[in-house]
């Protein structure tokens, strides 16, 4: 079970991508306006090829510019923040830790918060660059502060990140108490996460990173795995240490700021996703990684999926389903440590 | 002799008249296909272009479509947000979302030709989506009791009902105007007016209940704070001593006698002393539409009960 092959990566994951498939095309047959669930997929398959024939104009807006947008960012997002989480539980060495403890979320949502009360929300970029520009900062910030002697230190790092992150979280607090009615609608649905404005333009300003990230953090495999059993261990075996946790570092942390600027905090699927795929197919990063980008996009796209249907005509925000399901998850693996004996 | 060049036939009056007339059809039907759509600038200063006059309206806030219906309108209106409470017609039109959410689904699915929102409750990031899919988005943006008249005309000019707009506002105009006249001598009793309970936040300058209580001859305690709509602690309201509060509630049957109660422990404000604790709906201080003139009237009864006894 844990010896990893080329061919089980690749089985596994074609698996999953089959997976992947069924979940993206069940969840553009649902939606609040019934559109029959056959012809929902044959709009969609009739777009790919380039033809029209299918559905009215409606129905295709509808499919098209409504449901596909929306499924494949959540795809993007749930891929982009299980390799993150992944990434930097390998990093700090720590099963608890999620791509967003080192604050870079709350430095992506103090930069939205601050363009929304400055009224640059009015511009139509101005929220995902000024909340992108925030995480930005907040990863160059802890990044110098975890530093000892010029190397990244793990429990450091950790520090500093969580530091960093209440220090934001208060601010994130004053903003909210001050501002005003109109502005506070806008502040908390984005604080919970949110999928409901999904468009192409999105899609192609986020995709670029995760999709870089997740293959750049992919080559790292090996590394990533032989860093797990110490530093000294892997200086040893050839591993250049630091460059390999700079790396892993800013390659995790610009995956969760694309990820946060496009659809604003979504807790818990950079924790449950890796952890759940170390669970089935062991803790190897040349299969942890593929596997937890692939399940993640699932997962993320069945919730946001669930998220707007359970209760509708309300939406809720994904992240309570995520947390709804994740929460119990978590305490499950506690009692387990079936995962912190992996790791 | 053979070879003299072609001569045209002389112009007849019958040749004249018939070629203007054929002119004439020409111009008119390019006329007639470039005015099926028309462009309109909004309050906010955007282009509009949509199809003229509409025939499928979908309104984004309860005052716009209060507006919709007091203009003469029914069959247009083919979407409202689950918000619109009034008149009760509006109850019966399709749902498309909320301040908060709006469900493009819905939206898309009544293949509106207009969608009219405010600037205060609609966001920008949902008109520029719904200007992505397709769909025109008419933004007015009223600050105050005037700017309300004008997006009244606005409304009516945009939906081909200019002429019922200018008579609305006419009648506004008469009775504000009646309100002002009534109470210009009157001095100027110092209000409080609580919309929210916990915390408490009241009106300041630039909301609409502001506006109504200065032209309903009242002072506003709180109309010197900058924000909109500020929050005020209980000591804030004690030093202020407000002579009259006015309560905003969605439920005003409902809420009286609770709300009565809490302000009770506070018999040193002037108000609480002497009864003049009242609530009102919210609908019609707070709301943008035809009937703030209502909230208007309803206010100025309050804080003079003797000028207007009915």
């Amino acid at each position: 079970m844990n010896i990893v092959t080329p061919k089980k990566v690749l089985t596994i994951s074609i698996f999953l991508s089959l997976l992947l498939i069924l979940v993206i095309l069940i969840s553009i047959t649902i939606g609040s306006v019934k559109v029959p669930p056959l012809r929902s997929i044959r709009i969609l398959f009739q777009s790919i090829l380039g033809l029209r024939g299918a559905g009215s104009d409606t129905e295709r807006t509808i499919i098209l510019s409504l449901r596909l947008p929306r499924a494949i960012l959540a795809g993007l997002v749930g891929a982009g923040l299980s390799v993150s989480g992944a990434a930097f539980q390998a990093l700090l060495r720590n099963p608890l830790a999620d791509p967003y403890l080192l604050g870079v979320s709350s430095g992506a949502a103090v930069g939205a918060i601050i363009a929304i009360l400055l009224g640059l929300g009015t511009f139509s970029l101005g929220l995902p660059l000024a909340s992108f520009l925030g995480a930005l900062l907040t990863i160059l910030v802890v990044f110098y502060f975890g530093r000892q002697d010029g190397k990244i230190r793990p429990n450091t790092l950790l520090l500093a990140g969580v530091i960093t992150g209440s220090f934001l979280s208060a601010l994130i607090m004053f903003f909210i108490s001050v501002s005003q009615r109109e502005e506070l609608h806008t502040i908390i649905f984005w604080l919970m996460g949110d999928f409901s404005f999904s468009s192409p333009r999105a899609i192609l300003i986020i995709f670029p990173y995760i999709l870089l990230g997740v293959f750049l953090l992919y080559l790292r495999s090996r590394h990533l795995n032989l860093i797990l059993s110490g530093e000294e261990n892997a200086v040893q075996l050839g591993v250049d240490v630091e460059k390999l946790k700079l790396l892993s570092y800013l390659l995790a942390s610009l995956i969760t700021a694309a990820s946060v600027s496009a659809c604003g905090l979504i807790g818990f699927v950079g924790l449950i996703i890796p952890h759940s795929v170390r669970l089935i197919f062991g803790p190897d990063h040349r299969l942890l990684i593929p596997s937890a980008a692939l399940l993640g996009a699932s997962f993320l796209i069945a919730s946001d999926t669930l998220a707007r249907t359970l209760l509708a005509p309300v939406e809720l925000p994904v992240g309570v389903i995520t947390a709804a399901l994740g929460g119990p998850f978590f305490i499950y693996l506690l009692r387990t440590r079936k995962v912190i004996k992996t790791l | 002799m053979k070879n003299l060049p072609p001569k045209f036939p002389p112009l007849t009056p019958a040749l004249r008249t018939g070629s203007l007339t054929l002119l004439f059809f020409l111009i008119l039907s390019f006329s007639i296909s470039y005015s099926a759509e028309r462009t309109f600038k909004d309050e906010v200063g955007r282009e509009v272009t949509f199809p003229f006059p509409p025939k499928r309206i979908v309104s984004l806030a309860p005052n716009i479509t209060e507006i919709l219906f007091g203009l003469g309108l029914d069959g247009e209106i083919a979407g409202v947000s689950i918000h619109c409470n009034f008149p009760e017609k509006a109850k019966t039109k399709v749902r498309v979302g909320s301040y908060i959410n709006l469900d493009y689904e819905k939206i898309t699915s009544v293949t509106p030709d207009l969608i009219i929102a405010t600037g205060a409750g609609n966001t920008r990031e949902m008109v520029d989506r719904l200007e992505q899919l397709g769909f025109p988005v008419y933004v007015i943006h009223p600050k105050n009791f005037e700017d309300i008249l004008e997006s009244i005309i606005h409304i009516g000019q945009v939906v081909n009902r200019e002429k019922e707009a200018r008579v609305i506002i006419k009648g506004m105009k008469k009775r504000s105007l009646r309100v002002i006249e009534l109470t210009k001598d009157l001095p100027r009793p110092k209000v409080f007016v609580q919309i929210g309970d916990a915390p408490m936040v009241t009106v300041g300058k630039g909301s609409f209940a502001d506006d109504l209580i200065r032209i309903a001859g009242g002072e506003n305690i709180a109309g010197n704070e900058k924000e909109v709509y500020p929050r005020f602690g209980m000591e804030e309201i004690l030093k202020r001593s407000p002579e009259v509060i006015v309560i905003s509630s969605m439920n005003p049957e409902g809420d009286y006698q609770k709300v009565l109660q809490e302000w009770n422990r506070w018999k040193t404000i002037p108000a609480v002393k002497d009864g003049r604790v009242h609530i009102m709906n919210s609908d019609l201080i707070d709301r943008p539409s035809p009937r703030i003139v209502d909230g208007l009237e309803d206010l100025a009864r309050i804080l003079h009960p003797e000028r207007f006894k009915k």
